[in-house]
């Protein structure tokens, strides 16, 4: 019980090392005190993230349960002022000001999602303790969930942030596959989203247009859209086996790679530790997703094992598609890599979601 | 249960998958993206070396190399510029207007140091120097330039420097040649000029995403090219040079007893220094003048031969004995070949072979050349070396021509007959030699016996080649033969009717062969072919004066060139 408790706590903490290390090497010759102080408001927010773990492993689970609504009514508020003040400033809006930090909704949205969805379709019946989910209708099953998941989404989407809004569908369709709902259903949704896809692109943005046009080539606009897709994969290619060495890749330290401490964070890891260390990284994140699902499979409890498997979803989507796009084989979409990337709002989340993944594994044994 | 194994299998594929695209970038394709990584921030600053030098046989400069001073400016931002730039237009007293064309003319990126004016004086150099202090994006740097101390003094051996033509470029990529380069064109600056050329050095640096220095990784210094050491000897070049001035045509002199190039001069010539200066007006005009002042004559024309092939006649009727120093051929002003009636330019009466050379008789040679036979002619002029190539260092050498009753029906379907045979003799009608092919026949009978591979390159960059050049083919004549034709040679100048007797006042005995080439137009082209001292010669000397005259006037040159380099102390 403690095992994975300390097994995901090593890892996590692991990973975040080599991601101030990271960041550090890919802001250190950058001007300014502003970015010079990055990797230390990373390590802050290390530490209050790892507050967090501490406190809400050791806070039951359960109560979460009961807080789902008020969870999820609370990220729907946070998205719905984010809209506002988009629409006030009539321009993007990512972000909420608060204090002297950044807060980003959408990271926060997306836990609650998962929460709210795992306590949907973990309710049973009165009659038999089953499972409720197995015998939804298409409204229950589908359409409900699916009209709870769309408010947010499209509340993210408009921000813009098209890869945190893929990610709530995404995380979506695989619980409803994971929770019993009848195969049909999933299939119906997965049409009724393919089919009208030529529409919905003329509702995307030009810069949005540009990425996934240049994920197909990126040489149609080397200097535009495609810039970063190439020189992100030349700082991965050129990190060759060892990697050119901590402080040595010339990619991200002279600038030639945009985003190199956000969302780009995995080229400028890959540039200076190679093919060896990226090799690590990797493997790490797949083991703590592995702690993940090995703990929603020993959870007898329906909500805590739908909790379980919906945290490791969200990691491993967001590890799958950021490491992808780095690499040129998904588009580029704004999506953080977990615990390396800079950024609060995904250090905070991403401890918090770790921490109850642990109390889910820890409170097992009380049941 | 089913499902949520699918799920795990499914995770565990889109890992596999990261690894699988971490392969291929990093192991698969890592060398090629290492290579475009090195090429987005590393960058070539470069700095020539001086080409190098051409010398003359005593180790005294033909061509040599002036620093010249370029104002550059390191382009890092752009109101620094306009400060360097306004700088730059105070100290040298140029418009800045001026200056901002040449720096937009000139940009390539920021990274790298832009001209902006060529070529200062050095006072203005070093006071732009001093300027650094205060505008450190000024770069004065030194670059060597071609320079010619004589100013167009053997340009044709020499050649001249230019910016690479695209012809060259695509055969001389591989060996590292790059657009603007400067090389070589004519003579020993174009085939050469692999040794001669400088090695680039200069800084690699390091530069971010905007092209902005931010590092140097590494100097190589530029290395000088080799210095060239002609055979040439710079007296005689200038003697040459000054007694053909204003004549079209060339003199060559060569040691016999080598075949190194001792001297070798054309008219009209042009002077290098105006493709260094980039003096288009001027280029253009070397170019569209009819009398073509950048051919080396020399080497790369032909010309009728006329009476100076009877040295090959007299000495191929001697080795197959159709004649012996008994014979005597009647000349009566003109001698009946089939229905045709050829004539000689004068009345000789009887003629032995020594006096048909000294007297440069015609009829003698036509009764000869028909004895022998077109084709017997034809393949003695090749055993002395005409007809065919020499082998010759510079490019562009001439090949000449000489006929042949084969030839003749190969190539034309014509039969050959003796009249061509009669005007074959006195080295008329197809028969064609360049001046540097007659001065190795000259050659031979100089050094009694052997056809040199004339040459002109002593040394490359200090390495003696002279032993490796020398190359002597034996023209296997009988002893006899030279001796006669020598005889015939000194009598051209002796004897007081000799076509060359204005030569015999001089203080050194001279043997050789005037000739004088009937052209279908405009003035006879006028040949002196000849050696001297006669009994050790040291000289093998070719006058020759495109359109000059007679014969007699190429003697004359030659006299003048002789008395000079004896009044020089040349001699001795």
């Amino acid at each position: 019980m403690r095992n994975s408790f300390l097994k995901i706590l090593t890892i996590a903490i692991f990973i975040s090392i080599l991601g101030v290390l990271t960041i550090y090497s890919s802001t250190y010759q950058k001007e300014g005190s502003l970015w010079q102080d990055i990797y230390k408001r990373q390590i802050l927010w290390i530490a209050i993230g790892l507050v967090c773990f501490f406190f809400i492993s050791g806070f039951n689970y359960r109560k979460l349960w009961d807080a789902s609504y008020f969870i999820y009514s609370l990220a729907l508020f946070f998205l719905f002022l984010v809209f506002c003040l988009g629409i006030i400033r009539l321009g993007a809006q990512r972000w909420l000001k608060i204090a002297w930090f950044n807060f980003q909704p959408s990271e926060f949205a997306k836990l609650a999602i998962i929460i709210f969805l795992a306590r949907y379709f973990s309710r049973k019946s009165a009659s038999d303790i089953s499972l409720l989910s197995g015998k939804f209708g298409i409204f229950r099953g589908l359409v409900l969930p699916f009209i709870f998941v769309a408010i947010p989404m499209f509340l993210v989407i408009e921000q813009p942030d098209l890869g945190s809004g893929l990610m709530l569908l995404l995380a979506f369709v695989s619980l409803l596959y994971l929770t019993n709902v009848r195969l049909k259903y999933i299939f119906i949704l997965l049409i009724s989203l393919i089919l009208p896809l030529p529409f919905l692109w003329h509702f995307l943005r030009d810069y949005q247009k540009d990425r996934l046009l240049v994920f197909i080539n990126p040489n149609i606009d080397p200097l535009g859209a495609g810039y970063t897709v190439i020189q992100s994969r030349i700082a991965i290619g050129s990190g060759g086996l060892l990697g050119k060495g901590w402080l040595s890749g010339t990619q991200s330290q002279l600038y030639f790679l945009p985003e190199s401490h956000t969302d780009f964070i995995f080229a400028t890891f890959s540039e200076q530790w190679g093919f060896l260390g990226s090799l690590l990284l990797i493997c790490m994140y797949y083991l703590i997703i592995r702690q993940g699902f090995m703990i929603a499979q020993r959870t007898q409890d329906s909500f805590g094992k739908l909790l379980a498997y919906g945290i490791s979803l969200l990691l491993a989507l967001q590890v799958f598609i950021n490491i992808a796009m780095n690499m040129g084989l998904a588009p580029v979409v704004g999506l953080p890599l977990p615990l390396l990337s800079y950024g609060g709002s995904s250090v905070l989340v991403t401890f918090v979601a770790l921490g109850i993944l642990v109390n889910i594994d820890r409170t097992r044994a009380v049941f | 249960m089913e499902r949520k194994k699918i799920f795990s299998y499914f995770i565990g594929l889109m890992f596999a998958l990261l690894l699988f695209g971490l392969l291929n970038l990093n192991l698969l394709q890592g060398a090629k993206f290492r290579r475009l990584s090195d090429g987005n921030c590393i960058r070539l600053i470069s700095q020539q070396g001086s080409r190098g030098n051409i010398l003359d046989r005593n180790g005294e400069l033909i061509v040599g190399n002036k620093i010249s001073y370029d104002v550059m400016i390191l382009p890092q931002d752009l109101s620094q510029v306009d400060r360097a730039l306004s700088a730059v237009s105070r100290i040298l007293g140029v418009e800045t207007g001026e200056l901002k064309i040449a720096f937009k003319k000139n940009f390539v990126s920021s990274s790298l140091p832009t001209t902006v004016a060529g070529n200062i004086e050095l006072k203005k150099a070093i006071m732009l120097e001093e300027y650094k202090v205060e505008e450190p994006s000024i770069i004065i740097a030194p670059k060597p330039l071609r320079y010619y101390p004589y100013g167009s003094l053997a340009c044709h051996v020499i050649g001249y420097v230019n910016e690479i033509d695209r012809w060259r470029l695509t055969k001389l990529e591989d060996y590292g040649y790059k657009t603007k380069d400067i090389v070589g064109f004519g003579g020993v600056e174009e085939k050469y000029d692999y040794y001669l050329r400088q090695e680039e050095g200069g800084l690699s640096v390091e530069v971010n995403h905007r092209g902005k220095f931010t590092r140097v990784l590494g100097f190589a210094p530029p290395r000088d090219g080799k210095d060239i050491q002609l055979t040439l000897d710079l007296g005689i070049q200038k003697i040459a040079e000054e007694n053909l001035s204003g004549r079209k045509g060339s003199v060559i002199l060569m040691d016999p007893q080598s075949g190194s190039i001792l001297a070798l001069a054309n008219y009209p010539n042009f002077n290098p220094a105006i493709f260094v200066n980039k003096r288009s007006t001027l280029i253009a005009g070397l170019f569209n003048n009819s009398d073509a002042p950048l051919i080396n004559r020399a080497i790369s024309s032909s010309y009728p031969p006329a009476s100076v092939f009877k040295v090959v006649v007299a000495s191929a009727g001697l080795e197959l004995k159709k004649i012996n120093l008994s014979t005597h051929f009647l000349c009566a002003g003109a001698t009946m070949v089939g229905s045709r009636k050829f004539s000689c330019w004068d009345v000789h009466g009887p003629q032995d072979i020594i006096a048909g050379i000294a007297h440069s008789c015609d009829v003698f040679f036509y009764k000869t050349g028909l004895l022998l036979g077109g084709q017997n002619i034809h393949d003695y002029a090749l055993k002395l070396g005409l007809g065919r190539p020499a082998g010759f260092e510079l490019p562009y050498e001439a090949s000449g021509f000489i006929p042949s009753p084969l030839w003749r029906k190969i190539n034309k379907f014509q039969n050959w007959f003796d009249g061509d045979t009669a005007n074959l003799s006195i080295g008329q009608g197809e028969c064609l030699v360049s001046p540097l092919q007659a001065t190795g026949m000259m050659a031979v009978f100089a050094n009694r016996g052997y056809l040199p591979v004339p040459y002109i390159i002593k040394a490359v960059g200090g390495l003696e080649l002279e032993a490796k050049k020398k190359r002597l083919t034996p023209v296997a004549f009988r002893k006899s033969t030279f001796e006669t034709l020598r005889e015939g040679l000194r009598e051209v100048v002796s004897d007081a009717k000799g076509t060359a007797y204005i030569l015999s006042g001089l203080p050194v005995a001279v043997a050789g062969k005037t000739g004088t080439a009937q052209v279908s137009h405009g003035l006879t082209h006028a040949w002196f072919v000849g050696f001297f001292p006669y009994d050790k010669p040291k000289y093998v000397i070719c006058v020759f004066l495109e359109n000059g005259g007679p014969g007699h006037a190429a003697s004359a040159v030659a006299k003048r060139i002789i008395e000079a380099m004896n009044s020089q102390g040349l001699l001795q």
